[in-house]
């Protein structure tokens, strides 16, 4: 009798936490809507680094060519990084630098180098890269004057190689997902960057307009991803080739 | 005169140049693009024409190991060297859907107040879609192969490695087809058309041809190339990231042919032209295997080995130092000082005989970045002789400007090739301003 109470309350238990496992895909699925609010995307991002006393430090332009599968083109607009593009298709990139006209493989620890890695430009969605679990409920923001509000706080692991963060703490709001905060943390589990997330509507988001990450390695610098447009398009796949990156002419 | 002559192609150069770069930006502008459809912000309408400006100086120490040294203590002024040089160099690129240029205006400084200058296309192609093949044809740069040090099947660009400052590399005249799918491209290429047979190194016609293979961490490349008179020579390399943190790659080729410069053996010691000649090696050998691991905290660590059987053998390294051991002994009685400093200047001929000083090498590398900052230092080292060729260089990325600066030094054994190499130490700093 005894065991087979016990056999109840076990089989209770992992439907409960499958469900939530479920639960929290589906989570992570509406979180990502905010962001990456059609499969296959072009993202016109523009990127400010601020110093830790507020001057500015500097300026970048990308285009993002954010596809299906887990694939995305990085195109660098800005004129100290003209020429420059990075390739993503699944765990594997590349780096095309304007001198040497010549993909070159990269690691995912050199995919983090610069201030603004690439990653945090290209990647645009959660729900495919980790896995999570639900911690609990607690306040969105945990600044003073901030607007209280209760979010659902949620622990992603990486579920594959090549991620640029092998854990994430993440605040969702309750009613509709939307990510308000995350703590990311590297390999060697040390908090690399805060991000923080701006909404087109704060009262009632459908879009998350930009992306604020500080810098809690090295120099605390603040890091302005600003999402200034979307539209849904889908580039030819030779495009995520990384041998056609240095064809020649514009990604138009 | 000459100077004159130089002067008037330098300007007629240099304004065709920029005549042409306008025209293209008056083009690009006309032209509607994609960006100025919904969804793009006006805010994305790039600059026709982007670009840079550098500054460069340099000061070269010479050495007082080597034939050259030896042959302008005999004869001062015989092999003149340049000891400092300053330069501005203007880099235009301007593109569009299906064609893309880039030049370069230079204008030196040089001791004696001469200021020499120069302009030449990078690149300016036309590329178009035919029948699901990409078609190409103008001034390209093709690069291809893996590695960093030496790149053995980089059969059509031939770029210098290990340059002190890394700048857009001259482009070669090309006619090229090429396929891509999702994770394979073909590649082939004629290079140098119209030039004679008879040309050497980069400036040979030859066909070239390149599969490329994407398999999950793995990019496969395959190479022929077939020289005007060079003849057929194949390659493979692979470029692996293994780990989160280390990328491995490996590149090997089989020459059948491929040009250099040897001693004439039946040149007397005092010869009246040049004994280093230009000649052929035969079934020869390049191979390449190295890896780079990075840190989250952003130090990387390069190290590779390679072989090139193009390169001088230590045979015929010992025989050249005979030679210079012979030539500084002639009794000065004898032989009059400047046939002897000729000869010993001729013998700094065989440092150009191939893209490498030695067969065997070993190449380190680590650098850091951090804030902005980039130290880095490597070293370039010869087992045959202990010969070892150190750079340490700090570089600064600013939001639109940078700045390097560093030292390249020749160290080793006094009778190891580095050491008798022209210059002793290098000094550097460049500025770059992107706009």
């Amino acid at each position: 009798m005894k065991f087979i109470s016990s056999l109840v309350i076990a089989t209770l238990a992992a439907c409960a936490l499958g469900v939530q496992a479920q639960d929290v895909a589906a989570i992570l699925k509406a979180s990502d809507k905010f962001r990456m609010s059609a499969d296959n995307l072009q993202v016109e991002t523009q990127i400010n680094i601020v110093n830790a006393d507020g001057t500015p430090d500097k300026e970048r332009k990308y285009k993002v060519f954010a596809q299906q599968n887990r694939q995305s083109l990085v195109i660098m607009q800005s004129p100290s990084e003209k020429g420059q593009k990075v390739l993503m298709s699944g765990d594997d990139f590349w780096l095309v630098m304007p001198d040497s006209q010549r993909p070159l493989r990269i690691t995912p620890m050199q995919k983090l180098l610069g201030d603004a890695s690439t990653g945090d430009v290209s990647t645009l969605s959660w729900a495919e890269d980790y896995t999570g679990k639900l911690v609990g409920e607690e306040a969105c923001d945990t600044r003073a004057g901030a607007r209280p509000q209760t979010c659902l706080h949620l622990t992603l692991t990486a579920a594959r190689k090549g991620v640029t963060y092998q854990r994430i703490e993440l605040w969702v709001g309750k009613a509709r997902y939307e990510p308000h905060r995350a703590d990311l943390y590297v390999l060697s589990e040390k908090l690399a960057k805060q991000a923080s997330f701006v909404f087109d509507k704060p009262d009632a988001p459908t879009t998350v307009v930009e992306m604020v990450l500080t810098d809690k390695v090295s120099n605390n610098k603040t890091t302005h991803i600003k999402y200034v447009s979307r539209k849904e398009r889908q580039i030819p796949k030779e495009w995520l080739n990384p041998q056609f990156l240095v064809r020649g002419g514009t990604f138009e | 005169m000459r100077v004159s002559r130089h002067l008037v192609i330098g300007f007629v150069g240099t304004s065709a140049l920029l005549l042409l770069l306008a025209l293209s930006s008056a083009w690009a502008q006309s032209a509607p693009t994609a960006s100025n459809d919904e969804g793009a912000s006006a805010d994305f309408a790039l600059p026709a024409v982007t670009g840079q400006v550098r500054l460069l100086g340099n000061d070269f120490h010479p050495s007082t190991r080597g034939p050259l040294a030896a042959a302008n203590a005999l004869q001062p002024g015989i092999a003149t060297q340049t000891t400092a040089s300053a330069s501005v160099e203007i880099e235009l690129r301007t593109s569009g859907k299906g064609w893309n240029i880039t030049g370069t205006l230079q204008q030196q400084a040089l001791p004696g107040g001469s200021h020499p200058n120069r302009a030449w296309f990078n690149e300016a192609a036309v590329t178009r879609d035919v029948a699901g093949w990409s078609l190409s044809a103008g001034k390209k740069i093709v690069a291809w192969d893996v590695a960093y040090g030496f790149r053995p099947n980089d059969v059509v660009q031939q770029e210098t490695r290990r340059l002190l400052v890394s700048t857009l590399a001259e482009g070669r005249p090309v006619i090229m087809a090429e396929h891509f799918d999702a994770d394979t491209a073909w590649s082939l290429v004629f290079a140098n058309a119209g030039r004679a047979r008879s040309e050497l190194g980069v400036r040979e016609p030859a066909f070239a041809a390149r599969v490329y293979q994407r398999q999950g961490s793995a990019d496969w490349h395959g190479f022929v190339r077939y020289g005007a008179h060079t003849g057929a020579s194949v390659g493979g390399s692979l470029a692996w990231v293994a780990t989160d943190a280390l990328e491995v790659h490996a590149s090997a080729r089989y020459v059948s042919r491929a040009d250099s410069k040897a001693f004439d053996t039946r040149s007397p010691l005092i010869a009246a032209v040049s004994p280093w000649q230009t000649s052929t090696v035969h079934r020869a050998t390049q191979a390449i295997v190295g890896g780079t691991w990075t840190h989250e905290s952003q130090l990387s660590l390069m190290m590779e080995a390679w072989w090139d059987g193009t390169a001088l053998s230590p045979r015929q390294w010992d025989a050249w130092r005979a030679r210079n051991v012979a030539l500084n002994a002639l009794p000065r009685n004898a032989v009059p000082a400047a046939a002897v400093a000729g000869n010993l200047a001729w013998q700094s001929e065989a440092f150009s005989a191939a893209s490498n000083l030695h067969r065997s090498n070993i190449y380190l590398r680590a650098s850091w970045e951090h804030e902005g900052w980039t130290p880095s230092v490597d070293l370039l080292y010869h087992p045959a002789d202990g010969g070892r060729m150190i750079t340490a260089a700090l570089l600064w990325k600013g939001d639109r400007v940078q700045v390097q600066g560093g030292v390249r030094v020749n160290a080793g054994p006094a009778a190891s090739v580095l050491r008798q190499l022209p210059t002793q130490r290098q000094t550097f700093l460049v500025g770059t301003w992107a706009f």
